[in-house]
């Protein structure tokens, strides 16, 4: 990653009605559509997380990320958090957790090139 | 706005803030006035898809707004950088040509509405699909720079391609945007540094610069390096650090711009660190710059310092001096 990249959002982990939420950011200097991004494999307290039920949700919208490869015309700002909503998870307000998540970037204009982007944070779940 | 420049004129793009930008200490409206009150501008670039939120597709309400910005700070929109986003399927996969010849087009017709007399655009455009582009920016007034970005230079067969389609088609609206990183005369020993301080040991940057000056293609030579590093068992980190310099540098030789200041429309002036008796450590400034004076190119060189991808030193600071090295060659 480069120096001020991040995958893990400022607004970090949050239990909503929803199951657990987790902000991310783009690792890369440009906006790109979500299509060219995979998202995981994460691990909370070191556990593998099944991410098979998991969404996305960025700018008032919510979509599978299987569906992800398909979001070739949905463009995440690199300024702003897009969220992993992870539905059959859940934890209590206040608790920490060791969250590591890698985001894999494959610039579109850039054949071959796929960079790893692997972070690790502990964070507090704030309620929402 | 007319040109009635008589020699290179100086500027900067944004992405050379990039770091104070995605870390969110700047707005777009306050990085810009910034930019304004030290004296970086008046003319600049901005990457579409970094500082827009709405690129490709900027609204009118946008639009306004932006030119707001630009009337407060007495900036001078110059060049917009738009992306040829081929390969936007998962895996790597290219889209349909038609949706590719659209795609520029909404960017062209946003770069327009925001005021930029120019763009940048890239070589994963398929130099086939230019005689469907060009008619659409000659309609729209705007002029389209290909940037010939390391691993490209001069002499690369893409260059050479693209070149004959130019004569073809023989429009003002097409040009040459070079950008010095594919003429580097060594691997910058700021980005060597980095790599160390991420743990990179001596014998993997030993064998990254002996494999940087041989020939091929950027993701060849990362492959090269990877694999010999695997096998001397160095980690993944160290070895994405070390690969780095194959994406953002080649050493081409300096003097082979002569052959596009011709058809130069804007000039990407990259540069990793400029020393306080400005010198800049990989690109051979001084080598450079005179052939484009030298051979009647008015426009503009945007100082674009891409030391933030590995570095956080004062991005200001570090245009300030380019801007200040490129007077001292040009006589400015």
């Amino acid at each position: 990653m480069l120096p001020v990249e991040r995958v893990i959002g400022e607004e970090g982990l949050a239990a909503t009605a929803g199951g657990l939420k987790l902000a991310m950011r783009l690792p890369w200097y440009r906006s790109l559509p979500f299509s060219v991004v995979e998202v995981g494999p994460l691990t909370i307290d070191g556990k593998a997380v099944d991410l098979s039920d998991a969404r996305i949700s960025y700018d008032g919208e919510e979509w599978a990320l299987s569906d992800n490869g398909e979001r070739v015309d949905t463009f995440w700002f690199v300024r702003d958090s897009a969220f992993l909503v992870l539905p059959s998870l859940n934890a209590d307000a206040g608790s920490s957790h060791e969250v590591s998540l890698n985001l894999f970037v494959s610039p579109p204009y850039i054949p071959g090139m796929k960079r790893t982007n692997p972070q690790t944070s502990t964070l507090t779940v704030a309620a929402a | 706005m007319a040109n009635t420049a008589t020699g290179p004129q100086t500027g900067v793009t944004l992405y050379s803030f990039t770091n104070e930008f995605l870390t969110r200490q700047f707005e777009l409206d306050t990085l810009l006035a910034e930019v304004a009150k030290r004296g970086l501008g008046p003319n600049i670039e901005i990457i579409g898809f970094q500082n827009f939120r709405e690129f490709p597709d900027v609204s009118d309400k946008f639009a306004e707004e932006f030119k707001q910005m630009i009337a407060e700070t007495g900036l001078n929109p110059v060049s917009c950088a738009i992306n040829s986003d081929r390969f936007l399927k998962p895996g790597q996969q290219p889209i349909e040509d038609a949706a590719l010849v659209e795609y520029h087009k909404r960017q062209l017709r946003s770069a327009k509405k925001m005021g930029f007399s120019l763009v940048r655009y890239q070589f994963a455009l398929p130099v086939h699909l230019l005689p469907e582009i060009a008619p659409y920016a000659e309609e729209l007034d705007i002029r389209m720079g290909v940037e010939v970005h390391a691993p490209m230079w001069a002499g690369h067969p893409a260059v050479q391609a693209y070149g004959e389609m130019y004569d073809k088609l023989n429009t003002p609206y097409l040009g040459w945007i070079p950008d010095f990183g594919g003429t580097a005369s060594r691997i910058p020993e700021s980005m060597l540094d980095a790599a160390r301080a991420k743990g990179a040991k001596e014998d993997l940057l030993d064998k990254l610069k002996e494999v940087w000056l041989e020939g091929g293609m950027s993701h060849e030579k990362a492959g090269r390096l990877r694999e010999w590093a695997v096998a001397k068992g160095h980690g993944p980190m160290e070895i994405q650090a070390a690969c780095l310099a194959f994406f953002i540098l080649s050493n081409h030789d300096p003097k082979s711009w002569a052959a596009l200041v011709d058809r130069t429309i804007h000039i990407h002036g990259k540069f990793y660190g400029v020393s306080e008796d400005l010198v800049e450590e990989a690109i051979d400034y001084d080598t450079i710059l005179p052939l484009f004076k030298d051979g009647g190119f008015t426009g503009t060189m945007v100082s674009e310092w891409e030391g933030h991808a590995y570095d956080t030193r004062d991005a200001f600071e570090q245009v300030r001096r380019h801007q200040a090295m490129a007077r001292r060659i040009w006589g400015a």
